[in-house]
């Protein structure tokens, strides 16, 4: 009955693993054939790699896992799509009803542990029940901000022995759930109002705009307002990089020309992002002289950490079309031409500070390879068209930095929680929802040995991923830390002569490795790569471990200050 | 800050009290005054049965009464998030009464 909901529920893939309370499903599972099971090495897994597989295509990522530890396993991975508000459904099973509470074998109260980091969470009572919480489950994940669900199934609920007559319900009704889809109209007005008003404008647009699918539409918008676009870091893509008005990614490690263009804007259009601490810096200095007007579906993300002046509360698609719609109507109020003072400016700062790799262009085998090299290179080869997903630390940000997305769900990144070892496993469920489309995974040796057991799930379904592994010995962010506020004492955050053989390792889980050392190896080494198609390349890339991550934010202060480079402060 | 009360309608279902209850507890905030019962009279309700569209039946809402001591900002959040919960249909402090983000004219006080 479970397998039937799910699929008239539409869902194609389900990640998972196996286990005592879960056997009656997977019996389910082997006794049909619309429904692909793909077996991962660890519940982590599964769960980062639903995850990749909802940010890539919009739809919810399915995980199916045993009670207790099999069920503990996927809380890194549920925490993780909270954070950025992915739709995700986990189905964990439960040991039996009269079992609950005894402490019975492999005995976990998951409602109760993934309680602060789940949208909602169901317990099945009784198996008549199943098809409409798995109904209402999918539509809490997916509607309004989306987020992950849990559903904790007692294994006599699904024992086969079960029969009733069942039914799909058509449509799902929660009176005390309404997210809210259509703007109100005087508040668009409102948005139309400051926009007219406004010389300095900027638009600011995060994860959310991504969710709602609302690319078109906001290009559309500034083709009439013509202002500069800044994304965030789970926004980037949907805006085109390549735009002469996007500005680059703003925030801790974003671009010098979009941090300044928001602390001098006077209007900031935020769209589906939610000042998050790595944007504002000090949110009591953050942009002075802006008002704010704040687009989102989550009531509670607006005016939680910076006060809107216009706060527009409905699906941000909708709401920018309410937006464009308006301005339209009052295009003879709406004077383009006195942004020009304002677009000279930011071209100023653009010139100004670039991206500092800029300033290293001699690739010989004098120095070592630059990290920023290492994703220029990628970029160029890939034609700036594949799915890229990253883990966390250094590599992560240089891959935001010089990854150039033209197209929304490209970047998959672990952006809210910054979870280590969300790269591979997330690949997997990119390059399931897109066989033929190329996916790589630009990543760290620290984040890479988090999750690598997945290297196996790779050969399994012959996941021929590209694994870009930007090696520097070390725990790179960890280390920048260390070296700007700790005195450069590196506790704790170097293994460097612990560190295995990946290319070995590679070819151990029956994949190929390539250790490049050498400028002068690594274009020719990526192009070898890339070029086998058909299979799963390790690509151990030796970088510069003395290198950091410019620009950088001077903490506590207002998103002016940033360190950019080791001895130069704005 | 200052001693608050605050006043929960919510779906009377396993589960609902403890997720209201753990957005405290998350800050570190104590709770000094708890009271729940299942609604019997919904006759001061009429207004949230309009909005949605529903008619309540016996045992199915309850009122939840929570005091706490929490500062301005803080309780303009907490009351933001408690309206995010799915089982919770109207939350109201001293001055307004919110249902699913929108503000309520009437006070359920």
């Amino acid at each position: 009955m479970l397998m039937h909901a799910l699929h008239d529920e539409g869902v194609e893939l389900i990640y998972g693993y196996p286990g005592g309370t879960a056997l009656h499903v997977y019996d389910a599972i082997f006794r049909q054939d619309k429904i692909e099971h793909i077996l991962v090495r660890h519940e982590q897994g599964a769960t980062h790699a639903a995850d990749g597989y909802a940010r890539a295509t919009g739809k919810p990522g399915v995980v199916l896992v045993t009670s207790g530890p099999g069920a503990t396993n996927t809380i890194t991975g549920i925490a993780t799509a909270f954070m950025d508000s992915i739709p995700m459904v986990v189905l964990s099973c439960q040991v039996a009803s009269h079992l609950i509470g005894t402490d019975a074998f492999q005995e976990t109260d998951m409602i109760g542990v993934s309680r602060p980091i789940v949208k909602h969470s169901y317990t099945v009572f009784d198996a008549k029940d199943i098809p409409k919480t798995i109904k209402e489950a999918f539509y809490v994940a997916t509607s309004g901000r989306p987020g992950p669900v849990v559903i904790d199934i007692p294994k006599d609920m699904t024992a086969p022995e079960n029969l009733f007559d069942y039914q799909y319900p058509n449509e799902v009704n929660i009176r005390s759930y309404n997210p809210p889809i259509n703007p109100d109209q005087s508040q668009v007005e409102r948005a139309v109002d400051a926009i007219i008003k406004s010389s300095r404008p900027v638009i600011y647009a995060g994860g959310g705009a991504i969710a709602s699918d609302a690319e078109e539409i906001l290009y559309e918008l500034n083709e009439i307002m013509d202002a500069p676009v800044t994304n965030t870091l789970m926004g980037l893509g949907i805006y085109p990089a390549t735009h002469h008005r996007f500005l680059g990614m703003l925030g801790m490690h974003g671009t010098y020309q979009a941090n300044m263009a928001m602390h001098n804007a006077d209007l900031i259009i935020a769209v589906g992002a939610r000042f998050d601490d790595r944007i504002t810096n000090s949110p009591s200095k953050f942009a002075p002289k802006a008002k704010v007007i704040h687009l989102d579906v989550d009531h509670s993300s607006v005016s939680k950490i910076i006060e809107a002046n216009v706060a527009v509360f409905g699906q941000v698609k909708n709401s920018l079309q309410a937006i464009k719609e308006t301005l339209k109507e009052r295009i003879q109020d709406y004077d383009k031409g006195v942004l020009e003072p304002w677009h000279g400016e930011i071209k100023e700062w653009k010139s100004m500070h670039g991206l500092n790799y800029e300033l290293y262009k001699d690739e010989s085998d004098s120095h070592q390879i630059l990290p920023q090299a290492v994703v220029q290179h990628v970029y160029q080869i890939t034609n700036g068209d594949a799915y890229v997903t990253s883990d966390v630390g250094q590599h992560q940000m240089f891959a935001a930095q010089y990854y150039h997305f033209d197209k929304p769900r490209r970047w998959i990144n672990s952006g809210g929680l910054g979870t280590m070892g969300f790269g591979l496993p997330s690949a997997m469920g990119v390059k399931l929802a897109f066989p033929d489309e190329e996916v790589l995974c630009i990543t760290g040796e620290g984040s890479i040995q988090m999750c690598i057991q997945e290297l196996s799930t790779c050969l399994q379904y012959n996941l021929p991923i590209k694994i870009i592994n930007i090696n520097n010995e070390a725990l790179g962010m960890v280390k920048q830390w260390q070296d700007m506020n700790y005195g450069g004492r590196h506790s704790e955050s170097t293994y460097k002569n612990s560190l295995p053989d990946f290319v070995k390792l590679a070819e151990s889980y029956g994949h190929v490795g390539i250790k490049i050392e050498k400028n002068s190896e690594l274009k020719s080494g990526l192009e070898k790569a890339f070029a086998m198609k058909d299979k799963l390349v390790f690509v151990d890339i030796y970088v510069d471990p003395s290198e950091h991550v410019y620009p950088m934010l001077v903490a506590n202060n207002s998103l002016e200050d940033m360190w950019l480079s080791k001895d130069k402060k704005t | 800050m200052i001693k608050r009360k605050l006043i929960l309608i919510m779906e009377n279902k396993p589960g609902a009290l403890v997720r209201v209850i753990g957005l405290f507890h998350q800050r570190g905030y104590n709770i000094e005054n708890l009271h729940v019962d299942v609604v019997e009279d919904f006759a001061p309700y009429k207004s949230i049965e309009d909005k949605l569209n529903t008619k309540f039946e016996p045992n199915q809402i309850s009122r939840l009464t929570i005091q706490t001591t929490v500062s301005d900002i803080l309780m303009r959040q907490i009351l933001r998030q408690l309206n995010r919960l799915i089982d919770v249909i109207a939350v109201s402090n001293e001055e307004a009464t919110y249902f699913k983000g929108v503000l309520l004219d009437e006070n359920l006080l």
